[in-house]
């Protein structure tokens, strides 16, 4: 079990970024940065660089663009008010695989993934430039349907926020609001999304049961099946195991497993374990912007910058 | 590294500590274990005290209590039921008013008891041959004191009650008995027939002759509103004026034949009577039609004493009142108040919850938003006249008059709408209660965490899909609780009805199953409130009226209870169909 809780566990990261992971561009940031730099990094490194907001270019290794891509991202940029929290971000996530993005709290992850189904709208002071496209679609534009878009997108949150109601109508839910009455289809998808996330021979004999009264590892299973439901073209997990125990998040682990070919998944992670053994592609992201992005083995094992290698072998801080 | 476990301090500097320590009133635990604990006991206390008075008041007033007959030093001979014991200090007027005997007996007990004198109320009512309905005793002028077997208290339709012995049973002014047994054999044996007279006369009165008096007011109306229409001497006015004559007509000929229906049963009943014998040894007559109840209190033992207060309580639930409201029943007070409760509650929930979702889901949160919070929370501050007067300016004189020109010109000048009513009373309530279900709503609207709203979203729910099936369903019990809060707080409210509504008498309810259109919501109503204020302070027989206000409070109280806790089930139920068994 022991491997599970790598040095690169997410409360070690925050305790060792505190300036950086919440402020970017802050002045604390340099002392910080120097510390490391002292030890491993090279002087006037990439971090450095990216700190000072000065121009680079991420690294994009090519055989990670030939499949057809299912979410493509081009120039993205955004701002939370007057702070720019994403830096021209490019580049595609392929058709049926699992992507996954690494890299410190506070870097964007979960921003970036937010944005590919527009949940940012919901917060007042974002703004954005650049674009993304759903299978050719564009995402941002005028005359996007948004409700539309987050019917063809499944997402998973950190913690698992099943609705109060039954099991069955939670799986149901994307049904329901389309106004799907017919019994049948309904018990049908329930059933098939159920077993899809792993979930249906612990469940079936109590569909009707709150939702709420399930497990943790249950409920985000549970999300994973409602999210599913609606057959999405991509399927986006923000840190899907990070509320969960070991065991559990092992069961997500091999879910993701099986779900590889079926959907393409984006999927934020923290645990650099997980990352290698459930992606096929990795993004590594530092304050806003990309850094690396390439197919995982060559990412973890010959990554070209020294800087990929040092986060995700642990030696980064 | 840096900071090393705390060692236990070493004798010299721990004893210096623990000194200080000491000095500290706060560092104990124990003084604000003591201060708030009494603080709470002082709550429950008040609480308490307050539940009890009213409860042990209210409760007793239809006890049976035993009839006594006291003779007096000065020879006066009273007969009644004993209401109150107190002391009290005479002045020197009135000892040397009482004869000798009498005076030195209440010197004797002046002295004995640091000047005062025990004495007690005694209900000798009789009001029509005494002129008053209580006597004060002093205990020491009693020369002697008995239970009479067959002294009945009797519950009058006018006039309050009548203490007496029956003597005899009269059928048209001639005796069919003689003694007590057998004339009460015999008023028991006609008392029921001739209450269902009385019934009868009562139904005839209000639903024959009313229905009449209903569809020529009606015809009258038509014939107005034709009038209004076409003017008067129009071929259409000219025919209705015929069918309206006509129709008067008719109604007289139904009218007479009601009224001597009436008077016939009226003379039955009008020739059974009692004859009394009264505490002073005269006779007095009593017409059975005027007899509510009839109690030989001292012969009937305790089941009979219950029977007899389950009995009044019953009247008191279901009938209309008597004698300015100081007698009878409360039972249009009790529907009033229900139903305008109910109505008010249907009127502020939903325009609570609205304009609460609207504050909390649609508002862009800023400046604007946190006035209009503020202005609401201290909405619900103000005081309830101010409401009231706002009820009356706005509801009755603005709304409900427009409301009359537009639709009930032809009964003009009565105002129909233009004046209280149960529903601008209601209106006004929803109201008053409005910030307490808004305040209400929008804390259970941010108890329902974020993540269950992204949730939705992400699953391309629109923002109303949002609401209705997660965020509604989820801040439901806090809802419930606000609905909860406005039931208790309106249903006690008595100034603003005052001003829109409510009055003293009306036996008319809202609702009338018999009359089209059976809803009648301008009708002004009775309320528990503004009855408990009317009987107390309002009537002449106030020391009579003083039980039936106790009894009234602990109805109204009843009543709010069982308002709470309707809601609380309905609460609990939906916690359990939403919440699930965990959480
Ligand atoms: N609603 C918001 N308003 C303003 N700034 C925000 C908002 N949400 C995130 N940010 C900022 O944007 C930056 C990126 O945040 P984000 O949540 O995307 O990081 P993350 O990579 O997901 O971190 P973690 O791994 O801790 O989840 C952070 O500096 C954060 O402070
Ligand atoms: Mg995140």
């Amino acid at each position: 079990m022991s491997d599970l809780n790598p040095p690169t566990d997410p409360e070690r990261m925050k305790t060792q970024l505190p300036a950086r992971a919440t402020r970017p561009r802050n002045a604390d940031a340099k002392p910080a940065a120097s510390g490391a730099e002292k030890t491993r990094a090279r002087p006037g490194g990439l971090f450095e660089c990216i700190a000072e907001g000065r121009q680079f270019e991420s690294v994009v290794h090519p055989d990670a663009g030939h499949d057809e891509a299912v979410v493509e991202i081009v120039d993205f940029r955004l701002w939370y008010g007057e702070t720019q929290a994403l830096h021209d971000i490019s580049f595609s996530v392929p058709k049926g695989k699992v992507t996954a993005l690494i890299g410190p709290s506070g870097c964007g992850k979960s921003t970036l993934i937010r944005c590919v189904n527009r949940m940012n709208d919901l917060v007042d002071s974002v703004r954005v430039e650049g674009q993304m496209k759903l299978n050719g679609d564009a995402i941002y534009g005028k005359g996007v349907d948004v409700i539309e878009l987050r019917k063809r997108i499944g997402m998973v949150f950190q913690k698992p926020n099943p609705f109060p109601m039954s099991i069955f109508e939670n799986v149901v839910y994307s049904l329901r609001i389309d106004g799907v009455r017919d019994r049948h289809a309904l018990e049908e998808v329930c059933e098939s999304s159920l077993r899809g996330a792993g979930l249906w021979d612990e469940v079936k004999d109590r569909l009707k049961d709150s939702a709420l009264a399930l497990s943790g590892g249950q409920q985000q299973r549970l999300c994973i099946a409602r999210a599913i439901a609606a057959e999405p073209e991509v399927l986006l997990l923000d840190e899907p195991c990070s509320a969960l125990d070991p065991i559990a998040t092992g069961r997500i682990e091999d879910l993701i497993d099986d779900l590889k070919g079926l959907y393409s998944v984006l999927i934020v992670t923290h645990n650099m374990q997980q990352a290698s053994r459930v992606s096929d592609n990795t993004a590594f992201m530092y304050l806003g912007r990309l850094v690396e992005y390439g197919p995982t083995e060559t990412l973890f094992l010959s990554p070209s910058l020294r800087e990929t290698e040092d986060y995700v072998t642990g030696r980064f801080g | 590294m840096s900071v090393a476990p705390e060692k236990p301090p070493r004798e010299g500097k721990g004893a210096g500590r623990r000194i200080r320590r000491k000095s500290s009133l706060t560092s104990h635990g124990e003084p604000m274990v003591w201060l708030t604990g009494a603080s709470l006991a002082l709550c429950l206390v008040m609480i308490s005290g307050l539940l009890g008075l009213v409860v042990y008041q209210g409760g007793r007033t239809f006890w049976p209590q035993e009839i006594v007959q006291v003779e007096t030093l000065t020879g006066d001979v009273l007969m009644g039921q004993v209401s109150r014991v107190d002391t009290f200090t005479p002045s020197a007027d009135a000892l040397d008013a009482l004869p000798d005997e009498a005076r030195v007996r209440v010197e004797a007990d002046m002295r004995a008891n640091e000047g005062s004198v025990a004495r007690r109320m005694l209900r000798t009512e009789n009001f029509d041959l005494t002129g008053t309905h209580f006597d004060w005793i002093e205990e020491s002028v009693i020369a002697a004191e008995t239970k009479p077997e067959w002294a009945v208290v009797v519950e009058r339709t006018a006039k309050g009650r009548f203490y007496g012995v029956p003597q005899a049973f009269l059928v048209d002014g001639e005796a069919h008995t003689v003694g007590s047994a057998a004339t009460w054999g015999k008023f028991e044996e006609h008392h029921a027939r001739i209450l269902a007279r009385v019934e009868q006369i009562h139904d005839l009165e209000r639903d024959d002759l009313g229905h009449i008096n209903s569809r020529i007011e009606r015809q009258r109306l038509a014939l107005r509103e034709v009038e209004l229409a076409r003017g008067m001497e129009s071929p259409e006015w000219i025919a209705k004026e015929r069918e309206t004559r006509a129709l008067v007509e008719d109604a007289e000929r139904e009218f007479v034949t009601i009224t001597d229906e009436i008077g016939r049963l009226r003379t039955i009943n009008d020739s059974f009577a009692l004859r009394f014998e009264t505490a002073g040894g005269g006779t007095a007559i009593v017409s059975l039609a005027n007899i509510v109840r009839g109690t030989p209190v001292n012969r009937i033992g305790t089941a009979g004493k219950w029977s007899v207060y389950f009995d009044r309580w019953w009247e008191f639930l279901t009938a209309d009142p008597r004698e300015a409201n100081s007698e009878g029943g409360v039972w249009p007070a009790l529907f009033g108040t229900v139903m305008m409760t109910l109505l008010m509650t249907i009127v502020v929930v939903p325009i609570g919850v609205l304009a609460a979702l609207y504050l909390h889901e649609y508002a862009k949160q800023g400046f604007l938003v946190g006035v209009v919070r503020v202005a609401v929370n201290n909405l619900a501050g103000v005081p309830s006249i101010v409401f009231g007067v706002f009820g009356l300016g706005f509801f009755c004189y603005i709304v409900g008059a427009t409301i009359d020109d537009l639709f009930f010109g032809a009964r003009l000048p009565n105002p129909t709408f233009g004046k209280g009513g149960i529903l601008w009373a209601s209106l006004t309530l929803a109201l008053l209660t409005l910030p307490v279900v808004i305040v209400a709503t929008e804390e259970a609207l941010s108890a329902v965490p974020n993540s269950m709203r992204e949730g939705s979203y992400a699953c391309g729910a629109t923002k109303w899909q949002t609401i209705w099936r997660i965020v509604l369903p989820r801040a439901q019990p806090g809802i419930m609780t606000g609905a909860i809060l406005s039931i208790a707080r309106g249903a006690g409210e008595v100034a603003p009805l005052m001003l829109v509504g409510a009055v003293k008498l009306a036996p008319d309810l809202p609702v009338d199953l018999g009359t089209f259109p059976y809803l009648f919501p301008e009708r002004s109503f009775m309320h528990l409130g503004f009855h408990i204020y009317d009987v107390g302070f309002q009537s002449q027989n106030s020391e009579a009226a003083k039980p039936m206000v106790y009894t009234t409070t602990l109805l109204l109280i009843a009543i709010v209870v069982l308002l709470n806790f309707v809601a609380i089930a309905i609460r609990a139920r939906l916690r359990r169909r939403f919440l699930g068994a965990r959480t």
